[in-house]
């Protein structure tokens, strides 16, 4: 027993409350759109979880086209436009 | 960490102002860029930008810059980008590591003695039917782990409020340069 209540001492484990867990995984619940309206008793933690990961792959996809996009819009600027010496001006 | 659970104006700039910022300095670098580069030097910058907006208060930002000064080539443009603000602080390797073996293990007693009360109270049935969902939240958790950065040496709490800040950031990024993107399109479109 005692051996148990010292190596939690040692390890610096607070006290986590339940309702610290529940109160962070309803945050997480309010920024993935997919789940944002639904009830968080009727969403369950592993449904958060596999909808928080989907969000987060998509937003990493999006940051890749939208790289893209950038990368191709600045190549296709035409040279001689004041649009191009605006763009160029301001991104290089 | 302070939470942000929403995003302010003066955060996109910050992002917007840092990211062309490393643009510039890249170009610098490299001039005649071919596309790819090109994207390279757009979507790095974005990431160096948008990391450097926690200034090094969060996990996932310091991993995150971390990660991109690890490659030779781009750890000169990164230390031409902080030269003259934060420091890149080098990401110590985490003690944390024997302190979640010491509660796995800990766990792993609980465990196994839990289960073996609660089968008497819930019927083995409903005993089931718990460890199956332990072990959804389980490998959910793992995967959510190899996509925030730094996730890998995170417990439950950490990561949690890691995700959330990880995910207001993301927000922020994607916005901005979503607007850039439009911005830059409307323009050219106009003449």
């Amino acid at each position: 027993m005692s051996s148990r209540r010292s190596q939690m001492r040692q390890a610096g484990v607070s006290r986590i409350t339940e309702d610290q867990i529940v109160d962070l995984v309803s945050k997480l619940q309010q920024l993935i759109p997919e789940i944002r309206n639904r009830r968080s008793d009727k969403v369950s933690a592993s449904k958060v979880l596999q909808e928080t990961c989907n969000y987060i792959k998509n937003l990493h996809r999006e940051v890749d086209d939208l790289s893209d996009r950038l990368s191709q819009l600045l190549e296709s600027i035409d040279s001689d436009s004041a649009q191009a010496a605006i763009v160029r001006s301001l991104l290089m | 960490m302070k939470a942000r659970t929403g995003y302010s104006t003066s955060l996109k700039q910050e992002f917007l102002k840092k990211w062309i910022k490393g643009i510039r300095i890249y170009s610098n670098f490299k001039k005649d860029m071919n596309i790819l580069e090109r994207k390279k030097a757009i979507k790095l910058s974005a990431d160096l930008a948008i990391a450097s907006t926690r200034n090094a208060s969060t996990r996932w930002s310091r991993t995150l810059t971390a990660n991109i000064s690890k490659n030779e080539t781009n750890k000169i443009f990164v230390e031409q980008i902080f030269s003259d603000s934060e420091v890149i602080k080098k990401e110590a390797p985490s003690r944390l590591m024997a302190r979640s073996n010491r509660i796995a293990s800990k766990k792993i007693w609980r465990r196994s003695h839990i289960t073996q009360i609660k089968a008497r109270k819930m019927g083995p049935y409903a005993v089931k039917a718990r460890s199956i969902a332990k072990k959804l939240v389980k490998n959910r958790t793992k995967v959510l782990k190899s996509l925030v950065p730094g996730g890998e040496n995170m417990d439950g709490i950490s990561l949690i409020k890691e995700t959330l800040d990880y995910i207001v950031s993301l927000r922020v990024q994607v916005d901005v340069m979503r607007r850039l993107a439009s911005a830059a399109e409307n323009s050219t479109r106009s003449l």
